[in-house]
């Protein structure tokens, strides 16, 4: 006998079956334009200098709710701490985090084979 | 090996897209099960043996390219010789690869070894089983893909370096992503960590010197659906040598050696008497009736098939730089136009099963169809 006598699988018909699906009308605007929420935290995305809370300057804190309203320069977002991600990526020194590059690998299209 | 021709199941779309196969069709049909094939045990047997003697043969001859420094032939870079020779020396985990016969007259003859990024493995290890199921359960198949690759990924757990195992490939391929998301489908299930990140989301932190998946943290073991001929020459490629964690790779680097074209020279020069082997040179003149390959050429690009003073057929692409092999031809069987080159899978060190993939033209190519098969 050569043949497998019972296949289970976890991951894969969930995880492929949702790459068929159209694009939920959410998640499109009135122009018919997708809306898309870019929340990477790598270098692609922006880090503005900001003052850590317990006071150590340069820190940034990747996503900052408790925003604030300031007299002089108005609305100022602070932004948050996700602990759905990891602590390296929520807090760290701003220079450590320019100092990852993505996108030197995949310059092929398919490795079809 | 005998061609039927069926009638495809109802909806068999929806069939196998329940099982997650979303490219079944492109512009031209790809799973075909308007055909299948039919082997008796004693062929599926004989492809077995095949399978398992000449993975000791690659082995063996990927010693004697490191131990007579052959590395010029497959157009590999120097910088990475030393690396190449640590991952062998020091065995790191390679899990697959599948060959691919020429099945003529009850023998198999190796055409090459996809030993890197072999694809196919979903419709291989599951979507041909499920359509046995449907059309006669009672009978068995060279298949045990599925419990291999789990039993595979159980036996390298306690191999790796603790941490999640990163899975990976392009992120414009559904192909790709099909057989990587498979990959670590079996990965969950022998209870390994598992995480996807694409090649392109891949970061190299510059401070720290290591590989970081998109939440920065460091990528200590990681599967890649990307060859290494690409990997080498990428922005990237230098800094797997300076990477502080010596992440394990899998396929590892020796691989290189054995998906290269280059490697069919070496085999028959080793092993002349081996059965399952053709004819194969470096140089041009040794054949009458050959095809020239280059060493480095996916999806049957750049191939030209030479029967005498005849030109058979020839393939347009853009590979060829880095040199040709030359090996005695082969031509793949011809039911009624249909050619079909039989893909045997190694997981684990073993044979684990069979997948068909037919063409019009005697070279397969991206315009294949894989063809589901049965044992009688």
């Amino acid at each position: 006998m050569k043949k497998t006598q019972q296949i289970s699988l976890v991951l894969i018909t969930a995880a492929l079956a949702s790459c068929h699906k159209p694009a939920s009308p959410d998640w499109v605007n009135a122009n018919g334009e997708h809306r898309r929420a870019y929340i990477r935290s790598d270098s692609t995305a922006p880090y503005a200098p900001m003052t850590h809370p317990l006071g150590i300057a340069l820190w940034y804190y990747a996503f900052r709710p408790y925003g604030s309203y300031s007299y002089l320069s108005g609305y100022r977002r602070v932004g948050y701490y996700s602990s759905a991600i990891s602590e390296r990526s929520n807090i760290g020194l701003s220079g450590e985090k320019g100092g990852i590059i993505r996108g030197g690998f995949g310059g092929g299209y398919s490795v079809s084979s | 090996m005998q061609r039927h021709t069926l009638t495809p199941r109802n909806n068999w779309q929806k069939e196998v897209e329940k099982l997650g196969f979303g490219f079944h069709t492109t512009n031209v049909p790809y799973w075909d099960e308007s055909a299948c094939y039919e082997f008796s045990m004693d062929e599926i047997l004989l492809i077995e043996r095949a399978s398992a003697e000449l993975w000791d043969c690659c082995l063996g001859a990927v010693q004697y390219v490191m131990d007579n420094n052959l590395y010029y032939r497959f157009a590999i870079p120097d910088p990475f010789i030393p690396y190449i020779e640590r991952t062998w020396q020091e065995d790191h985990p390679a899990v697959y690869g599948r060959y691919d016969f020429c099945y003529k007259d009850g023998v198999p003859k190796l055409l090459e070894f996809n030993a890197d990024t072999p694809t196919s493995l979903y419709e291989a290890g599951i979507v041909q089983w499920f359509w046995l199921q449907d059309y006669d359960k009672t009978k068995d198949q060279f298949n045990s893909i599925h419990e291999k690759l789990i039993d595979y990924w159980k036996f390298l757990k306690s191999y790796l370096y603790p941490g999640p195992l990163h899975f990976s490939c392009v992120k414009a391929s559904l192909e790709d992503l099909t057989n990587t998301e498979y990959l670590r489908d079996c990965a969950i299930q022998a209870g390994l960590s598992t995480k996807l990140v694409f090649i392109d989301d891949i970061g190299w932190d510059t401070n720290d010197q290591v590989f970081v998946d998109l939440q920065d943290l460091p990528i200590k073991n990681i599967f890649k659906l990307y060859p290494w001929e690409w990997m080498v020459t990428e922005e990237f490629g230098a800094n797997i040598l300076a990477d502080r964690n010596k992440s394990f790779w899998i396929e590892p680097a020796w691989k290189m050696i054995l998906s290269n074209k280059a490697i069919l020279p070496i085999l028959w020069q080793l092993y002349p008497d081996c059965p399952w082997l053709l004819p194969a040179y470096f140089e041009p003149g040794h054949l009458t009736d050959y095809v020239k390959k280059p060493i480095l050429s996916r999806e049957g690009a750049n191939i030209e098939l030479i029967r005498g003073t005849s030109t058979l057929q020839t393939t347009p692409g853009a590979y060829g730089a880095e040199g040709y092999i030359y090996q005695q031809l082969a031509t793949l069987p011809d039911f009624s136009g249909n050619h079909p080159v039989l893909g045997s899978w190694i997981i684990g060190q073993e044979p684990a099963g069979l997948g068909i993939r037919e063409s019009s033209t005697l070279v397969t190519d991206n315009l294949s169809r894989f063809v589901p098969h049965y044992i009688s």
